[in-house]
Formats: C-alpha cells, sequence, structure tokens
C-alpha cells in the first residue's frame, strides 16, 4: 500500500486520475456483461449512472455536468448516438451536486442508494422523453418505436435499472468516496 | 497578465483534463466504443469456450427430416439455376461466441467475441439455433456488434411460408415480435412459419424467423399477429454469421430494415421481372 502523504503532490494527482479513470474504465467493461444477480428481466445495473452519482455527491454542479456529459458520450459510442445519454448523466450530475449542498440528506449508503434510484428513474425518463420527441417530429413515415410502446416499456425498465442500480451503488461508491477523501486529506496534510 | 497567469496556474492542469476526457470520450463515440470492445473481447477471452458446441441430431426422426430437408434444398437450388434466380445465401459460415449484450437497456444488442481479423462484415446476417436474429451493425478487429431482430428499431420484411401473405416484423424488446401485414385479410393462423420476405432490403429471402403464436386481425390500421421467434434470443451463447448479399456495408445505417410504406422496388421482386407473372410464382 502506497503512503499517500509520501508522495510529491503531482506523483499523488497522476495517481488520483489514473485511479479514477480506470473505475471508469471498470464501468464500462462491466455495462455489456449479464452476471447472475446482476439482472432483473433482462435489464442489469445503470453503472455509469451510479458512479456519476458517486462523482458529484461532493462536487460543484459544473464537476457533476461535465462527468456525466463525458461518460455520456462514451455511452452513445457504445449503442447509438440518438437519442443522446449525455443529456441524462449530465442532468443527473447537477441534481445530485445540487441535492448534497442543500445537505437536506446526510451521508451514508441508504441515502446514496435513494438518490441513485430517483436518479436512475429520472435518467430513463430522460431518454423516453427524447425517443418520444423524435417520434413525434419524425411523423408516422418511419416506422420507429410508438408513443405507446416508448412509455410502457419505460415503465418496465425504470423501475428494474432503479432497484438493482441502487442495491449496486454501494459497490462503486465505498471504494470510490474512500479513496477521494484519502487523496483530499492528503493534499490538506 | 499577472492574473491571468495565476488563474492558468490554479486551473491550467483541470481545464487540461478536463479538454483531455472530453475529446477522448468524443474518440470513443466517433470510433464506437471500438476500444473498449476489443479491451472487453480480450478480458474476456478466457471465460468463452474453445469451439461452438456441435449440435447433434436428437433421434432418428430429427435426422431423416435434416436430410429430407438437405434433398429438397438441393433441388430448389436445381429449379432456381435454371430459373436464372440468384441465390441466397453464399459465403461461408462464421460460429461467433456472444460475448456480452447491449450496454444499455433501450436497445437489444449482442457483443459478438469475432470481428474483422475473422472475416465479419458490417451488414452480415446473424443466426441462433433455429432462425435469425439479426445483422452485425459494427465491426472492430476481433470483437462485432449485432442488431437483434427484438430491437424495436429493428424492421424486417417477412412472409407467411405457408400462404405467402407479406409484412414487416416490430420488435418488442423480447422473444416475440409484432408481424403487421400488408392486406386487410391475410391467410394467416397460428402455427405458421414466418421467413424473410424478398422485400426486405437488409435481409436475404427465405431465412426461418418465428412462429405465429396468435393473430388479430381487427388491429387497425393493420392485422397483426404475434410471432413466437425461433431462436432464444434473449439468452443467446452461439450465433452463426453469414455474409450478406444485400448488405449495404453503411455502419451510420443502425436503424434497419424496410419501410413498407415506401414504393416497393421491383427489382427486388423476382416476380415483377417475369413475363408471365402466375399465382404460384411465388411458391418455390
Amino acid at each position: 500500500m502506497i503512503d499517500l502523504y509520501d508522495l510529491h503532490p503531482n506523483a499523488r494527482r497522476v495517481l488520483d486520475c489514473v485511479v479514477t479513470a480506470s473505475s471508469v474504465l471498470l464501468c464500462l467493461l462491466i455495462l455489456p456483461t449479464r452476471l447472475p444477480g446482476m439482472e432483473l428481466l433482462s435489464v442489469g445495473p445503470n453503472w455509469l449512472l451510479i458512479w456519476v452519482v458517486a462523482w458529484s455527491v461532493k462536487r460543484t454542479m459544473l464537476q457533476g455536468a461535465l462527468a456525466g456529459l463525458i461518460l455520456g458520450i462514451i455511452q452513445d459510442g457504445m449503442t447509438s448516438p440518438s437519442p443522446t445519454h449525455a443529456l441524462s448523466l449530465a442532468i443527473v450530475g447537477v441534481l445530485t451536486a445540487r441535492i448534497r449542498k442543500q445537505r437536506y440528506i446526510k451521508e451514508d449508503f441508504i441515502s446514496i442508494a435513494l438518490i441513485v434510484f430517483g436518479m436512475a428513474v429520472l435518467a430513463e425518463t430522460i431518454i423516453a422523453v427524447q425517443f418520444s420527441l423524435q417520434d413525434l417530429s419524425a411523423g408516422l413515415e418511419n416506422g420507429q418505436r410508438t408513443l405507446a410502446e416508448i412509455w410502457l416499456y419505460h415503465q418496465q425498465i425504470a423501475l428494474s435499472s432503479a432497484i438493482l442500480s441502487s442495491l449496486w451503488a454501494p459497490v462503486v461508491y465505498y471504494p470510490l468516496n474512500r479513496w477521494w477523501e484519502q487523496v483530499q486529506d492528503s493534499e490538506q496534510a | 497578465m499577472y492574473t491571468l497567469r495565476r488563474w492558468w496556474d490554479r486551473h491550467g492542469v483541470g481545464l487540461g483534463l478536463l479538454v483531455l476526457s472530453l475529446s477522448g470520450a468524443w474518440a470513443i463515440r466517433q470510433t464506437q466504443g471500438a476500444a473498449i470492445f476489443e479491451l472487453y473481447r480480450f478480458l474476456t477471452r478466457p471465460l468463452t469456450h474453445a469451439s461452438a458446441p456441435a449440435e447433434q441430431p436428437e433421434n432418428a426422426l430429427t435426422r431423416e427430416l435434416e436430410q429430407r430437408l438437405v434433398e429438397l434444398e438441393s433441388q430448389n437450388q436445381q429449379l432456381q439455376a435454371l430459373l436464372g434466380y440468384t441465390s441466397k445465401i453464399s459465403g461461408e459460415k462464421i460460429a461467433a461466441p456472444v460475448i456480452g449484450r447491449s450496454a444499455d437497456h433501450w436497445w437489444q444488442q449482442v457483443i459478438l467475441g469475432r470481428g474483422s481479423r475473422d472475416g465479419i462484415q458490417v451488414g452480415a446476417i446473424a443466426a441462433g439455433n433455429g432462425g435469425i436474429v439479426g445483422r452485425v451493425t459494427q465491426v472492430t478487429e476481433s470483437s462485432s456488434r449485432v442488431l437483434l431482430i427484438s430491437d424495436p428499431t429493428s424492421q424486417v420484411g417477412v412472409t407467411i411460408s405457408r400462404s405467402r401473405y407479406m409484412g414487416y416484423i416490430r420488435g418488442q424488446a423480447a422473444n416475440r415480435v409484432i408481424m403487421e401485414f400488408f392486406d386487410k385479410v391475410p391467410d394467416v393462423r397460428p402455427g405458421d412459419v414466418v421467413a424473410t420476405s424478398s422485400y426486405s432490403r437488409l435481409f436475404p429471402p427465405g431465412l426461418p424467423v418465428g412462429v405465429v403464436e396468435s393473430v388479430n386481425l381487427n388491429k387497425s390500421p393493420a392485422p397483426e399477429a404475434v410471432i413466437e421467434l425461433s431462436s432464444p434470443i434473449s439468452h443467446l451463447e452461439w450465433v452463426i454469421i453469414y455474409g450478406n448479399p444485400k448488405s449495404t456495408a453503411d455502419p451510420t445505417n443502425l436503424n434497419p430494415d424496410d419501410d413498407p410504406r415506401q414504393p416497393r422496388n421491383p427489382n427486388l421482386d423476382p416476380n415483377a421481372q417475369d413475363s408471365e407473372p402466375t399465382s404460384t410464382g411465388s411458391r418455390f
């Protein structure tokens, strides 16, 4: 175990960046898997959303928005760029940072799980709204999803994704939060 | 100048990191996550089986039916060759393991552990045990992404094998798909076999899709049938990739397939060029 306090500030910063980036990479690599226990109605946890929430709880709204934007762009590349995930994740980042600012909720696993639950529902709703807008603007010409199909499907996946994401949230949140706290402590020392 | 310098000292690194990660994210988006899927493929390599499981015929009846099928297929090919009808599927088959599912719940995709190095191209057909499952939409060195026919954006022109009534299927994000007919009163009943039609722009005709489960003739604006897909699309382990003569090789075309409301292209209809269109013309 490396002692953070002994490191040069720049080395510490580089290490922080490497740990943060590799945690994102881990979340990205786990996205296409459907491991036993991580699946409900063939829907898995939204790992990127959990990461964005974990990142944003102790940061500013701008930082939350940027993290959401970056991860959303990456997820667009891994699935399909329209409608975009960047919008929903950026809004999740902003709102999470804002909730924490007002100190309504104390910090523990339960509150993180609750935030993730709400944000997962919100993120799926934003995607569904984008689908609906696409559907309305395209008219009946292209045989895309219909409004009824979109919102029926939204109900199914919003609930199962929210349940699973909130249950798995501590797995991402706990180690990351601990790491960032240590880095911050060593910087102040 | 001094304040600018001080601002840069405080925020320069953060700004640099931000630009770096934004451009990295954009690069991943433009390459459709190729690097991530390559890495994913590399990491899951030890977990996948070495070779495709050999499917053994269950009993004597299955063997007999298979032999009759081979006989009929070869007869069919000879007759089609006599008519000057071009062949449907050519090229070799590639067995590919399914190493992952879609990275989001709104799309029905699978990730395969074979890529351009093994000869898979964009537009190739993926078939599971018993019928088609989708179409390759993106290929990296050693992985590829398949848009399943159960995806709501995936629409395939199909036909009822018995009565030749045409329609198209829409995905429902599960093992069932909805077939909409072009005709008001189609001759269809539960148990009928459904195959891709010659109007499909992205799939070759005659590939098995599924079996009619229930029919709703009163549905407006067009009669609908619920099709049960023959291949177990929710727990695929291996798929067979065929080369596709109709492949458009356009990676941006993620929204297949037919828009049945568009005028039908007569070049895709073998009967349209016949001088004697008979009622049995399409019943091969």
